[in-house]
């Protein structure tokens, strides 16, 4: 099927395809026959493929559209619909600031904005090194610890602006050793 | 596994002396027991690390003792919790444990059950002479657990902690009575709907009963109301319950389909829902035959895909086919064409849940709490500015003052109370002198807010109604599906309006506008959420009127919440001169040394996030807020010369 | 539908009409004009979005869309009541609050059915009492090969899309996104060589209200026609 759609392409659409999304292709590809291929499923569908992926590539859309036989517009119109799917690759650690209603009582929204600041990108945008990306959620429900952030997938309760600098530290300094210990490991062996 | 056999009481009593004997052992057993909250909220303020503590101090110390992981008890502010068991001693509960924490009762309480360590402690859950019981604290005097009764108490993932407490018997006499019983005895209880609008739902399971195609049950666990978790909890703590309900509903429209509809952001509740059904299947509980009654029932789980305007039953239907989760015209009813066509009816997790308990207890019985018009119990999720934030439960009818200044401690710091917010998004903004409405359903209705999904947010005087009418505007706003020409474009007039009055930007005329544009769209949208959206603006209008005249006519915001319309400064009489506190936290370096030392904010810098208020050590206290920001006094500030003097001490 | 004829009182003219037939096209009938912008006479299941349509019914507590409300006999209907009438004008004032307003540059200046309601309702196209929304939009989108798409005139009443799906090789173009954000999309015709085959089909440009789906060759001609006009004014009065 990936390779019908790849070849229906034109030379420049195809090249705008990089080895990453490539794999992320064939991987839905392989994922979807364990769906039954009827529209009533796409939800299921694309809800896998945002939580294995972290967001929906266009082709996978149409991989999708073709697999259970709707249209591809349509397709996006639904995933377009619903909060929970992105575009475009997310960042390597995604923060997610909840404006809920206890959390806007308290401050949620000077939250999101000491990390807009700390990490120069406005809400739904990446950083540019895909390393941050940031985005405004409804109430995940941990009202009595407000304002909570959600960092990759750990609830920070009680955040105020000093804890936005800790958390960003925090990443810094584990990806600081992480690249340390990487460097070590390869003059060992090499 | 083997399954009893005979009539589905008979069965019953077989699993439920099993499990009987399973839990018994536990209790009996000479290792001690340390439950930890798990729930979602409980994760959030480190019940994981808690548990790790535990069994770091526990291989430490060569104690043994064994680690469950327990639902939500409702009390949020003093999350992580943990109930240990220890032979000879009654279940104690403690409060606030960390890691560190955890260390300490291993070593002084888990060892050698020396010192049960009173600090920590929250108080025994059963009647004990030596110790404090919950039912010491007004907390738990007045609140009346229906449905929360064993949340937080029992093992959510195992189903033997529910069969032992009595679970799953409401089913089995359900299953030998039949359907048409269990249908009636709902609709004597009068259980209203708990999902919003309290519409009866023995009345509602009527009418699809009626409908001669095969019939749809739905549990809606889409709660996408910003300030309430109590569908989640239950969801999480006692998945059990929330099953036996839903068969038991299945059974009384005769369903041959039954659904979990669970919102995404809501993980923990998925799986633990999705172990709950196959442990339920392997006791046939579900499935072909159940307990030897000839009904079957398999159950399935969705998960939404983050949308508010899904809680809506017409657009969860949509986003169950696999559509844009966009609300349909009613009619038809869902109880008469839903899914795919056929009879389908939604209720709330915290309606069904409520339905073992009347089968089990009687509709007499439910009579007996509540009011006349609303019987049973509501559960709210308090949050805000209150000493004990968390979940309630309350029997309908309890006042709003009861709840909030007896029950849950009153305004936190001793502040003034201003107003509830009660409802969710679409509910409404109620001042202290409505603070003796009664909570039920219709009495919230005749002051213009609603029970909606429970929410309720507590305010002090620092709480800005028009920015909290704003925020609400906003998110309806957002969730909008955008079909209908009303709550499009309406809630978006409305949030620009009142985002511009709250930067002192907004026009005298517009009030008129607000109230135009909200009846409208009450009036004209196609369904609830338009219709109740503007809410909020409504009820703060009437309440609050002179707060929005002095954002217009004064630009000044008197709760000094409104960013643009207040500003902060230092009083230099009460600065400490070379302190240095505040100048650290500010996130944008907006904060000075002024020539004699003492610290002063440049305006230009500040982003009035307050950090500083808080930063400033309490004996001095010299961070001012006022509204409006030209009221800073001139205090004649210089920055100290950033010339050579003050490098060269440092 | 059965075939039984009721009697109904609509404006306090009596009128017959079969029992269950929608309410709008009985009025439409018996010249009680209604404004609506969403209805179209082939649908089964009107979507009831525009809200133009909206009628009181007695003994309803609230106002219902006549464009998917059931006639029954001896049902009461007021299409003009003060309240009627108002919340017609609100929701006319909000769709055209999004509105570019720019009707001389339109192609569909004078057939445009957001004027014939203008005119019907007493009300300006362009609102002077509510702020204009400039939805973040470009004027313009083209990224299907025959047709184009001027967002900011769009009241999105979905015609497009039901006429789109009637035709069996249809769904080249759907709504998209939520609330305020929502648009018509092309999203996928370019990489559908499929798409293509609309230049033969073409009935959601016919059946768009206002002109903000057309195919793109026609668009092109209308746009030199207007610039040729420009230029002889510009040229004329000197
Ligand atoms: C915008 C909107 C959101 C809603 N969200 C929920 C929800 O999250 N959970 C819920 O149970 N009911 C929700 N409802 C109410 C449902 O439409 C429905 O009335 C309810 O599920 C019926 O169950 P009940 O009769 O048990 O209350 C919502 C309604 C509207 C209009
Ligand atoms: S009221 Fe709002 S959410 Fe409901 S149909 Fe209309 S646009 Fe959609
Ligand atoms: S014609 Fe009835 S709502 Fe649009």
């Amino acid at each position: 099927m990936l390779e019908q759609i790849l070849a229906s392409l034109d030379e420049s659409e195809r090249e705008a395809i990089d080895e990453e999304e490539l794999q992320v292709l064939e991987r839905v590809e392989s994922e979807l026959v364990t769906f039954p291929s009827e529209p009533s499923h796409l939800l299921p569908i694309l809800q896998h493929i945002q939580a294995r992926h972290g967001y929906l590539p266009k082709l996978a859309l149409r991989l999708v559209a073709d697999y259970v036989g709707v249209a591809i517009g349509k397709v996006y119109g639904i995933a377009t619909f619903y909060n929970q799917f992105r575009f475009n690759p997310p960042g390597r650690n995604p923060i997610k600031v909840c404006l809920g209603t206890a959390c806007h009582v308290k401050g949620g929204d000077i939250i999101l904005e000491n990390f807009e600041r700390r990490l120069g990108i406005r809400e739904g945008e990446t950083t540019a090194d895909r390393e941050y990306s940031l985005e405004r959620v409804a109430c995940i429900g941990c009202c009595a610890l407000a304002p909570a952030v959600v960092v990759g997938d750990k609830v920070e309760a009680y955040v105020t602006p000093s804890k936005v600098e800790g958390i960003i530290t925090e990443i810094e300094v584990r990806k600081e050793m992480a690249a340390r210990e990487q460097k070590k490991n390869e003059t060992a062996n090499g | 596994m083997k399954q009893p056999t005979g009539s589905p009481v008979e069965r019953l009593a077989v699993l439920g002396a099993a499990a009987g004997e399973a839990v018994e052992r536990l209790r009996q057993s000479p290792v001690p027991v340390i439950e930890v909250g798990c729930a979602t909220c409980g994760r959030a303020a480190g019940a994981l690390e808690t548990i790790a503590g535990f069994e770091e101090a526990l291989a430490a110390n060569g104690v043994e003792a064994e680690i469950r992981r327990v639902g939500c008890l409702g009390h949020c502010y003093a999350e992580p919790l943990v109930t240990i068991r220890y032979p000879g001693f009654p279940p104690l509960l403690y409060q606030k444990i960390g890691p560190g924490e955890a260390g300490i009762l291993v070593r002084s309480f888990l060892k050698d059950g020396s010192d049960p360590c009173y600090e920590y402690l929250i108080g025994a859950l059963e009647p004990d002479e030596n110790f404090p019981t919950l039912m010491d604290y007004p907390r738990y005097l007045f609140e009346k657990r229906v449905v929360m009764e064993q949340c937080g108490l029992i093992d959510p993932e195992d189903i033997d902690h529910y069969l032992a407490a009595g679970g799953y018997r409401a089913l089995a006499e359900g299953l030998e009575k039949g359907g048409e019983w269990v249908l009636e005895e709902v609709k004597a209880a009068n259980l209203r709907g708990r999902g919003g609008a309290g519409f009866p739902a023995g009345r509602k399971w009527e009418i699809a009963r009626s409908v001669d195609k095969t019939r749809v049950i739905i549990c809606n666990g889409d709660e996408g109301d910003p300030g309430a978790y109590m569908d989640r909890t239950l969801l999480e703590s006692n998945p059990h319950q929330v099953l036996e309900g839903l068969i038991l509903a299945a059974l009384a429209i005769g369903a041959g389909r039954a659904l979990f509809y669970i919102r995404a952001e809501y993980p923990l509740a998925v799986e633990i829902m999705e172990k709950a059904i196959a442990a339920a299947r392997e006791r046939n509980l579900l499935g072909e035959d159940i307990l030897g009654s000839g009904f079957t029932l398999e159950v399935g789980v969705f998960k939404g895909s983050g949308a508010f305007v899904c809680g809506e039953e017409t657009a969860l239907i949509s986003s169950l086919s696999g559509h844009r989760g966009m609300p349909r015209p009613r009619p038809p009813y869902p109880a008469v064409a839903g899914l795919d066509g056929l009879p389908t009816i939604i209720n709330n997790v915290k309606t069904l849940s409520t339905v073992p308990a009347i089968i089990r207890n009687g509709h007499q019985w439910f009579h007996e709490i509540g009011t006349e018009n609303s019987p049973g119990t509501a559960i709210f999720s308090v949050v805000g500015e209150v000493e004990y934030p968390g979940l309630v439960e309350v029997p309908m009818g309890v006042t709003l003052a009861h709840l909030v200044n007896d029950i849950c401690g009153g305004v936190k710091d001793g502040k003034a109370l201003k107003a509830v917010q009660i409802g969710g998004p679409s509910g409404g903004c109620l001042p202290v002198s409505l603070l003796d409405t009664e909570i039920d359903f219709d009495s919230l209705k005749k002051v213009g807010a609603m029970m909606g999904s429970g929410g309720l947010v507590i305010m002090n005087e620092d709480t800005c109604m028009v920015e909290v009418a704003r925020y609400f505007t906003d998110f309806t706003q957002g969730e909008s599906c955008g079909k209908c020409t009303f709550c499009r474009i309406g809630t978006h007039h409305l949030r620009e309006i009142l985002k511009s009055i709250t930067i002192g930007e907004g026009r005298i005329e517009e009030l008129e506008d607000l109230e135009e544009i909200s009846t409208s769209v009450i009036k004209g949208s196609l369904c609830s959420l338009g219709k109740t959206a503007p809410n909020p603006v409504l009820t703060t209008l009437r309440f609050f009127r002179d707060e929005y005249l002095a954002h217009i006519e004064e630009k000044r915001c008197p709760a000094r919440m409104c960013r643009n319309l207040t500003a902060f400064y230092i009083d230099l009489e009460a600065c400490a001169r070379g302190c240095d506190a505040c100048v650290a936290c500010c996130p944008t370096e907006a904060i000075f040394t002024t020539s004699n030392r003492k610290k002063a904010i440049d305006q230009e810098k500040c982003v009035k996030c307050g950090e500083c208020v808080y930063a400033c050590p309490p004996e001095y206290d010299a961070v001012r807020r006022v509204s409006p920001p030209e009221l800073i006094p001139d205090q004649g500030v210089q920055p100290l010369d950033s010339g050579a003097g003050s490098e060269k001490e440092q | 539908m059965s075939e039984k004829i009721v009697t109904i009182t609509v404006d306090g003219k009596k009128i017959t009409a079969p029992e269950g037939a929608w309410l709008l096209p009985v009025c439409l009938e018996h010249d009680i004009y209604i404004p609506s912008l969403c209805w179209l006479k082939e649908m089964d299941d009107p979507p009831a979005s525009c809200r133009l349509c909206l009628v009181e019914i007695e003994g309803l507590p609230e106002p219902v869309a006549s464009c998917r409300c059931p006639v029954r006999e001896g049902m009461v209907v007021r299409t003009n009541s003060d309240e009627i009438l108002k919340l017609r004008q609100v929701a006319f004032r909000l769709l055209v609050s999004t509105n570019d307003g720019h009707c001389n540059t339109c192609i569909a200046n004078r057939s445009c059915e957001l004027q014939q309601i203008a005119k019907f309702l007493h009300q300006p196209l362009r609102t002077k009492r509510l702020r204009h929304i400039d939805r973040d939009y470009p004027e313009i989108i083209d990224d299907h090969p025959v047709l184009m798409y001027e967002p900011k005139k769009c009241v999105l009443c979905g015609r497009c899309v039901y006429v789109c799906s009637q035709n069996e090789r249809g769904y080249k173009l759907d709504f998209a996104k939520r609330g305020m954000d929502t648009i018509i999309s092309f999203y996928g015709s370019d990489i559908d060589p499929a798409a293509k085959e609309c230049a033969d089909c073409l009935a959601c440009t016919e059946i768009c209200p206002v002109g903000a789906l057309s195919s793109k060759e026609k668009w092109r001609r209308f746009i030199a026609e207007v610039r040729l006009k420009q230029e002889q004014k510009k040229q004329k009065p000197s």
